[in-house]
């Protein structure tokens, strides 16, 4: 395959060593903290709470009500102060709940804890969903439709793989919760009803290797697994062709995989315990950024405080990245906050881009993790030629941002492919 | 605090376009010291001047007409000029070219590679043709016989195959080919004349790994060139039962191996899918070796990438869509191309003829005549000659008569044997009708001078019947001249005596 149209993938540099080892660092909530009423690509949620309401740590304080069910929990205990439309980091404003912290942390029962190897498969689902577990990998996707359809599942693949420059948020979250790993994938194993699991993990964290080999020992049902050192392998349909050395249409269910993120493995095994996502570890990374460290915040927290408490930053000018430096959006003030699927903020300075013509490498092709054109879909866009966008499958990207990445004339070779889906979607 | 914006991916590789044309800039350079260091060993000091003018003149007038460009358009001229890599270009060019360029026909390439090429098709990332090929061609065309007379060289391996006629299946004049450029190996290391910069094989093919690694170019395009040629010529080795130096021959030859790295990796003039790619390098090869073995024109290698470099859109259009869903047909499109390649050689070798390599002309000889000899002197009296034949046909008597030349001499060399004439006399007119040589036994390249109608037309119309008759001898054979004039003395005086 590689062959015909490149290698698909890309050793991009990590940076991890900036916070790879350093201690995890627990940061104290903030008086407000801002939760918001937005999950996945939903702004519809039924609110259990008003302004004026006193709420404790693990308040359900609203559910997503359209076609799935999302709970969202408070952090802290205090007062609802209203909703407020904030600037949230997917780059466009959402209604947020503003909660005033009162500092006493008087907490709740969320929900019943479950005993997984008693459960039935469908309690199993159930919970998950009315635990509110979501892809903590960064797009927050609702766990338990994964497992809902189900069928036929070979295997379970928990994502460890964390390609993402700078993060180590995954890496840290693993080695802190050995154990709880691997009770979350046996649990997700048995609510997806598959065969085996996998845990795969970048081949050159050795150490992380050794530490998870020795605890999977005891698990016959859970294999550890190295993968190269490649971006974007911790996108499921690189992840699966790499191990698997199969493509799918839509879903990674046609060929039997059920992927999941490790951290969404651990926040399930701590929701069987009666925990819900209320705490996010969070890399918060880059040269612009005094300390750079691996936090642990309380779920709606804004990116202000975090960065205050980590020494402020370096530079006068620089990039605010909510995410990692490929996928992660661009926020033009620091007033976003922490969701559930958070896994970090990365703050780079401001460096000029010295772009020239397009030289026609077809680098961008050939590393394309989706199979895709990127420097013909850039032509297409340019020439509004729709036909030409709707030929190149351009609705496949998923913004990895390897193009850019790779492009030696430096050109936002993402953003015109994001401007051709646009105008696509337009058109229709 | 500044928040700036940018869309996403903020992260950025290294390698940037810049950088790409400098390492490659450095591995022409190593190219061009080799051709410096060949000329400086086996040609001298005024090789090497010319050599590095013919460079200073193509980066000069490149640069020269790149900045009248700005000028002209009232562009900024250091942002062109660090965007546009001018350089590359005229260096390519540099290398393409014998060393016996005049450096007008080096200006007036390098002028239209970097104007017509590529400037006037809105500048670099824009131009269709390889520009340093469209140079080198528009030289070839314009100034073909554009040589300083006084920088001779040798023969290069492509004229030397070509004037075979790209096929050599005897094995005498197979050995002396290969022999002029200290055979697959010498031509391997490149240490004999041709084009400045692509004889060694071995160094362009070290330094295309390097880039290959360092991702400057893409190793598909130079494999899959290399590959091509190779298979190619090995169909036409094997149906006209060629060896395996054959192949070897076309790809260490002439341009090839400086073309498939440097040339056809131009990524400008490429189209940008991997498979794309593919199919341009094999079209490549395919058009190269047809150009060397079906037409009588030099430089396969830059008319191949010229018209490839038309098809490059059109491969583009071939291989949009989406690559996952496409790589089968990818895999049938390049299948399907070289296996009409494999067939078209196939019948191309069956109608491939050898030109046989002529056999030096042989000397003219130099024929003056000296003294004459009289028919009925004394010098014809001695050693009398033997009729071996007689023939009458009407009036025309024909004697066939044997003369000593040398063999008359004493301490003539051994087995020494008489010339034997053949004197015809028309016996109604009593006139001599013609003499001519049957056998010639005396010294060959003295006394075969003789045998020149310029000496035997003498006797033409002579009289038998007048005593003084005479013939003028051929200078420096003299005893061979002899002979002949007492063959016919011996005839008139048997005709006579009859």
């Amino acid at each position: 395959m590689s062959m015909w149209i490149g290698p698909m993938k890309k050793h991009v540099e990590g940076h991890k060593e900036l916070t790879n080892y350093n201690e995890i660092v627990r940061l104290t909530a903030p008086k407000l903290v801002y939760i918001p009423i937005f999950n996945f690509n939903s702004t519809s949620f039924e609110l259990f709470v008003k302004e004026g309401d006193r709420v404790l740590v693990n308040t359900k304080l609203a559910v997503r009500n359209d076609n799935m069910t999302v709970p969202l929990f408070s952090p802290v205990s205090g007062t609802i102060k209203g909703i407020q439309k904030v600037m949230h980091g997917l780059l466009k404003p959402l209604d947020h709940f503003v909660i005033e912290n009162d500092g006493l942390y008087e907490k709740t029962e969320a929900f019943a804890p479950l005993n997984w190897q008693e459960a039935t498969r469908q309690e199993l689902i159930d919970f998950m969903m009315n635990a509110g577990i979501v892809g903590c990998g960064g797009a927050g996707f609702p766990t338990y439709i994964k497992y809902k359809f189900a069928k036929n599942v070979e295997t379970l693949l928990i994502n460890g793989v964390e390609c993402e420059p700078y993060i180590t948020a995954d890496y840290r979250m693993i080695e802190e919760n050995i154990q709880d790993l691997m009770i979350g994938t046996q649990a997700m194993l048995k609510a997806a009803d598959g065969k085996k699991a996998m845990i795969a993990v970048k081949e050159t964290k050795k150490e992380l290797l050794v530490k998870l080999k020795e605890a999977a020992a005891s698990y016959p049902s859970i294999e550890i697994k190295a993968v190269p050192d490649m971006y974007p392998m911790g996108w499921e349909r690189t992840l699966v062709y790499q191990i698997f050395k199969k493509r799918y249409n839509k879903l990674p269910g046609e060929v039997g995989v059920v992927v999941n993120n490790a951290t969404t493995a651990i926040a399930f095994a701590h929701a069987l315990k009666g925990q819900p996502i209320i705490e996010k570890m969070i890399t918060v990374s880059g040269d612009g950024i005094a300390r750079p460290a691996n936090v642990l915040v309380p779920v709606g927290m804004k990116a202000a405080d975090i960065v205050e408490q980590l020494g402020g930053y370096t530079a006068d000018e620089i990039s605010c990245i909510a995410g990692g430096p490929m996928m992660g959006k661009t926020i033009t003030n620091d007033q976003f906050v922490t969701t559930p699927y958070t896994n970090a903020i990365t703050i780079l300075k401001t460096r000029p881009i010295d772009a020239i013509e397009c030289l026609r490498c077809g680098r961008c092709n050939d590393t394309c993790p989706a199979g895709l054109l990127p420097v013909r879909i850039n032509n297409a866009e340019k020439a509004k030629n729709m036909d030409m966008i709707e030929k190149l499958n351009v609705n496949d990207c998923i913004e990895c941002g390897l193009c850019t990445y790779v492009c030696p004339s430096k050109l936002d070779v993402t953003e015109g492919v994001r401007r051709a889906k646009r105008i696509l979607a337009l058109k229709k | 605090m500044k928040f700036t914006f940018r869309p996403s991916p903020n992260a950025r590789n290294t390698q940037s376009t810049k950088g790409i044309m400098f390492e490659l800039t450095l591995g022409l350079l190593a190219v061009f010291l080799f051709a410096l260091a060949f000329y400086y060993v086996e040609y001298g000091m005024s090789y090497v001047i010319h050599a590095l003018s013919l460079m200073a003149t193509s980066v000069l007038v490149a640069a020269i007409t790149e900045v009248l460009w700005c000028v002209f358009l009232k562009k900024d001229i250091k942002k062109h000029l660090s965007s546009s890599f001018p350089i590359v270009t005229s260096t390519i060019l540099v290398l393409m070219v014998p060393i016996s360029t005049t450096l007008y026909a080096m200006a007036f390439g390098s002028f239209f590679a970097i104007f017509f090429a590529k400037l006037l098709f809105g500048g670099f990332g824009h131009n269709i043709f390889n520009p340093a090929a469209a140079g080198r061609a528009a030289m070839l065309t314009s100034f073909a016989a554009a040589v300083t007379v006084d920088m001779t060289t040798g023969p290069t391996p492509i004229s030397s195959i070509a004037n075979l006629g790209w096929i050599v299946t005897d094995q005498t004049v197979l050995g002396e080919l290969l022999a002029q450029f200290g055979g697959l190996q010498g031509l391997l290391l490149g240490w004999y004349p041709g084009a400045l910069g692509e004889t060694s094989a071995l160094l362009i093919l070290v330094i295309g790994i390097y880039l290959g690694y360092r991702k400057v170019l893409d190793w598909r395009v130079p494999v899959f060139y290399i590959g091509t040629v190779f298979a190619l010529a090995s169909v036409i080795a094997l149906v006209r039962g060629l060896g395996i130096w054959y192949p070897m021959y076309h790809i260490l030859a002439g341009g090839l191996m400086f073309g498939a790295v440097f040339m056809l990796t131009d990524p400008v003039t490429n189209p940008t899918s991997a498979a794309g790619r593919m199919i341009f390098a094999i079209g490549c090869g395919i058009i190269t070796v047809l150009i060397r073995v079906q037409a009588n024109l030099p430089g396969g290698v830059l008319y191949s990438i010229l018209i490839m470099n038309m098809f490059t859109p059109t491969i583009e259009r071939l291989t949009d869509g989406w690559q996952i869903k496409k790589a089968k047909s990818y895999a049938i499109s390049i299948g399907t191309l070289s296996l009409t390649g494999i067939v078209l050689f196939v019948f191309i070798a069956n109608i491939m003829i050898p030109v046989v390599p002529k056999e030096p002309e042989p000397e003219v000889p130099v024929i003056t005549l000296g003294d004459p000899i009289g028919i009925f002197s004394p010098a014809t009296s001695t050693a009398t000659p033997e009729l071996t034949n007689t023939v009458t046909d009407g009036n025309v008597v024909t004697y066939t008569v044997s003369s000593k030349g040398y063999a008359i001499l004493e301490g003539g060399y051994e087995g020494a044997k008489p010339n034997v004439f053949e004197i015809k006399i028309d016996t109604a007119a009593n006139k001599i009708v013609s003499v001519k040589f049957i056998t010639f036994s005396d010294t060959k390249g003295i006394g075969d001078k003789v045998e020149s109608a310029i000496f035997l037309d003498q006797f033409k119309d002579l009289s038998i019947d007048d005593e003084a008759i005479s013939v003028d001898s051929v200078s420096g054979a003299t005893i061979t001249s002899v002979s002949a004039a007492r063959a016919v003395r011996f005839a008139i005086e048997t005709w006579k005596g009859e």
